[in-house]
């Protein structure tokens, strides 16, 4: 009996160790990744708040039930033989109720005292005024645009200490996603026909990775999203020649299309993968025949396009004309 | 009052076979074992579709499971536990138990109590041949939000559909059964006060089902519809709407996790004060908080929709309406802990799996107050942190009640006690390995993982903490595979049982162990307190000392 027990804590210590190792490799995961943007600060300091509360609470009854396991163990005594025949207490029991009232009191006092710095977006930071932009899950991938119309596709770049509040949602006939970069916090649903807002504040230049977070199909898994956090004046400048170059089709735009819409499920070499092999398919070397199919999906593939507009379209087709075209 | 039931119809000879026996029975003993059986089956199949997750994910970009079976096992595996293993495995208890320990000859509708089972097995048949229909198994996940759901091609999604239907049935009438035999059929005496706590919570488990299951029904249809003739409820393209979906299911769904969790509640209120030779602490405490935690549970739902963008007002609200469920569930804890003190702990497996509870709930009950703060869920929601949370609750808490029951009325089902010397290595093993696997995924979803991912490619904490969880998974896997080892080795030979193995409390072991058809031979005593059993053994102790 005692050998095993032996064998068992040791068994226990040794995966503990083997976590704590693990977990003390980086920052462990023991609170919200980051906080990267004010808001997500907050809700660390709620986080920490309740975690405070609920280590009390868990050690109360650990600590309890390893001691009465300890103590009132059986010994021998015989089996028939009964401890104190005590039914209840009154007092106690009401302590036990109320203390926890008052702790999810305090709970819920601290985080409407944060709340309002989580939910309102700031007008302005130290970098320059409020950033408004769109923020669209498809499947499966993220569509971004800017105030002055320029698009994105999974990678964002966002100014660095400038509040940047974004609607998200998704195209009307698509499904739910979840916008969610753990560093920046918070996260929020992308809804067809139902926008929400969200806001950061990146605080450092960086890059901060995130995926969907909601179930939104086959693949879902590579829905992956990136932030890069750059300094403000570095952004207003790429942002204006990046809308230079959007209109005149010297942009990347067509290349990140490919690569975060269509080679998700064609592969990067566009030989197929879930989807048919379309590097050597006729389809896409007529305009019509691309934009149909983008537009409207066809079987499993689903409408990627729906909502393009022409800029877009003409992006992906002059880039799958240089990748794939018969002329190259 | 106790009211006669009436007289079973004569029986036909070929009802008597000892296979014919078990198919036609309308004993609620009988149809208690079947339920707990077949539950128990599922739970093997849940079990194996939740290491095939486990092994995908044990270390980054793994190809052991393909993207499309992957969606497949994750949405079977908790359709099944929820639907095929823990709602109906406690109607298995509440049917074996409910008459016994309430001093009935049966449940107030036996052959309803049939058919409820056999629609049980009905409903489970038409959800696992989705494996075989055309484009699968369903892969919208348990929950299946819409308008994925309506847009997933194949009927596997129809027959999840179907089979949540039928089983929306089996408990539906299931309940209504538990009711009506607790309302009326109790022996003399056992007022609403001296009833077992276990049979308050089937009255609770009872009372949630018959509210919300026609809730669940409703939006089943729905999506049935839009799926096959075009309606559009659902789809926002069409007018519909996509978090109308998401309220009704939770409005069901998370009654439905109290629904699993209550009946095992019961389970370790019964265990802890037999083991501990005391009185439950604070018996109408626990029945109170019973019923509070059943009414509340009715107002909690929407905070599964934290980050649908629901109104900030509605989020405080159903932030405080969850919170609120801590304080019954904390008086419960407490109130257990306080059983044990001062006891004579005799440490069997049956209360090594109620002390396990109490350890590992606890936890499943913080994590639920840090989500029920709706900004900190705005982070982790539908991360691996609820993922954790909800196996802390449902594994740590029901699951670990179901096995403390197991081991407790074993004796009084078949007659002997299961093996206590593999009974104690399946505690620890399960034990350990449940949270190995569980307690990283804390830290998973903090650090930013999302449910329902087939792979992913992080190295570093995101690696080594899914690989402690699919070993984790692999013990625990072991560890229930005792169970079942420790059914054959009983079977053959194991210690018999006499009617009162354990020196229990209440009723059903003031019977034969199996009991008898009509469950008690003689009249029963009347009952003077919460304790009938303990009241018999003293007057005995007494006249033999007078």
């Amino acid at each position: 009996m005692r050998a095993r027990v032996l064998f068992l804590t040791g068994l226990l210590i040794l995966a503990a160790l083997a976590l704590a190792g693990v977990a003390l490799a980086d920052d462990g995961g023991f609170a919200p990744a980051g906080p990267d943007s004010p808001n997500a600060n907050r809700i660390e300091s709620i986080y920490w708040f309740v975690f405070g509360f609920a280590v009390f609470i868990f050690l109360i009854v650990e600590v309890a039930l390893v001691l009465f396991i300890v103590k009132y163990r059986n010994r021998g005594r015989p089996r028939d033989a009964e401890g104190p025949q005590v039914r209840g207490h009154v007092n106690l029991e009401l302590a036990w109720t109320a203390i926890p009232v008052l702790i999810l009191i305090a709970i819920a006092i601290f985080t409407f005292y944060k709340l309002p710095g989580i939910k309102d977006v700031p007008s302005a930071g130290a970098a320059g005024p409020q950033l408004r932009m769109n923020v669209e899950g498809k499947q499966f991938y993220w569509q971004f645009t800017y105030p002055n119309g320029v698009i994105a596709i999974d990678t964002v770049r966002l100014p660095v200490q400038r509040p940047v509040r974004m609607e998200v949602t998704a195209p009307i006939n698509d499904v739910i996603h979840s916008w969610w970069i753990p560093a920046l916090g918070p996260k929020i649903d992308a809804i067809p026909g139902h926008p929400n807002h969200i806001w950061y504040e990146v605080e450092k230049p960086g890059s901060y990775v995130g995926q969907c977070a909601e179930f939104c199909g086959i693949q879902h898994a590579a829905m992956r999203a990136t932030v890069e956090g750059i300094p403000a004046p570095q952004f207003d400048s790429w942002l204006s020649n990046e809308a230079r170059a959007q209109a005149d089709g010297s942009s990347n735009l067509g290349e990140q299309e490919f690569n975060g819409v269509c080679a998700k499920c064609h592969g990067l070499d566009g030989k197929g993968g879930i989807g048919p092999d379309i590097a050597t398919s006729a389809l896409i070397q007529n305009k019509d025949s691309l934009e149909t199919i983008v537009r409207e999906g066809r079987g499993l593939m689903p409408a990627v396009g729906e909502d393009w507009n022409q800029r877009q379209m003409d992006a992906l087709f002059s880039y799958l004309q240089k990748r794939f075209g018969s002329g190259s | 009052m106790a009211v006669d039931v009436e007289p079973y119809p004569a029986r036909v000879p070929w009802t008597h076979g000892r296979v014919a026996g078990w198919l036609t029975t309308t004993d609620h003993k009988r149809i208690g074992i079947l339920y707990i059986s077949t539950s128990l089956f599922f739970f093997v199949a849940g079990g194996i579709l939740a290491l095939l997750m486990r092994a995908q994910l044990a270390t980054p970009n793994e190809s052991f499971i393909t993207k499309d079976s992957y969606n497949e096992l994750f949405t079977m595996h908790g359709t099944t536990m929820v639907f095929l293993v823990v709602v109906p495995i406690l109607a298995g208890f509440g049917n074996y138990l409910v008459p016994l320990m309430i001093g009935a000859k049966d449940v107030a509708f036996p052959r309803l109590n049939a058919l409820s089972y056999w629609l049980f097995v009905l409903g489970g048949v038409v959800l696992y041949s989705s494996w075989f229909a055309s484009g699968g198994a369903p892969k919208a996940g348990w929950t299946s939000y819409v308008p994925l759901s309506v847009q997933t091609q194949g009927n596997g999604q129809d027959l999840w559909i179907l089979s949540l239907h039928v089983l929306s049935v089996a408990s539906f009438i299931g309940a209504v059964n538990f009711l009506v035999t607790i309302w009326r059929m109790r022996t003399a005496g056992m007022s609403r006060m001296r009833m077992p706590l276990f049979v308050w919570t089937i009255e609770a488990y009872s009372a949630l089902l018959v509210l919300v299951l026609p809730a669940l029904s409703a939006g089943l249809t729905l999506l049935l519809l839009d799926r096959q003739v075009g309606t559009h409820f659902f789809l926002p393209g069409e007018g519909g709407s996509a978090l109308l979906y998401q309220h009704v299911f939770w409005f069901f769904g998370h009654p439905e996790v109290y629904v699993m969790i209550l009946p095992a509640m019961g389970i370790i209120s019964e265990v802890l004060p037999v083991f501990s030779r005391k009185p439950i602490f604070g018996y109408t405490a626990i029945a109170l908080a019973t019923a509070g935690i059943a009414v509340i549970s009715l107002f909690v739902w929407a905070h599964h929709m934290f980050a649908t963008g629901i109104p900030i007002g509605l989020q405080a609200f159903f932030m405080i309406s969850t919170m609120l469920v801590a304080v019954p569930t904390g008086v419960k804890i407490f109130n257990w802990l306080a059983t044990t003190w001062r006891g004579n702990l005799l440490f069997s497996t049956a209360m090594l799996f109620a002390l396990g509870f109490i350890a590992v709930f606890t936890l499943g009950g913080l994590s639920g107050v840090f989500l029920a703060v709706f900004p900190f869920d705005w982070d982790v929601h539908d991360s691996y942190y609820v993922v954790a949370h909800l196996h802390y609750v449902l594994f740590g808490g029901s699951i670990f009640g179901i096995f403390a029951g197991l081991y407790y009325w074993w004796p009084k089902m078949f007659g002997r006690v299961l093996d206590e010397r593999i009974g104690k290595w399946q505690f620890w093993l399960t034990f350990i390995g449940f949270n190995v696997t569980f307690f990283p995924q804390h830290m998973l979803g903090l650090l930013g993982m999302p449910r329902r991912i087939y792979t992913y490619d992080h190295g570093g904490l995101w690696e080594g903490y899914n690989l402690a969880s699919s070993i984790g998974s692999g013990i625990m896997g072991l560890g229930v595979l005792l169970f079942f080892v420790n059914v054959i080795v009983t079977r053959r030979r194991g210690e018999r049982a006499a009617n009162d193995p354990w020196q229990g409390d209440t009723l059903e072991w003031y019977t034969t162990s199996p009991p008898p058809p009509e469950n008690f031979d003689g009249p029963l005593p009347y009952v003077t307190s919460s304790r009938p059993l303990r009241d018999i053994r003293r007057r005995l102790k007494e006249m033999r000392h007078l």
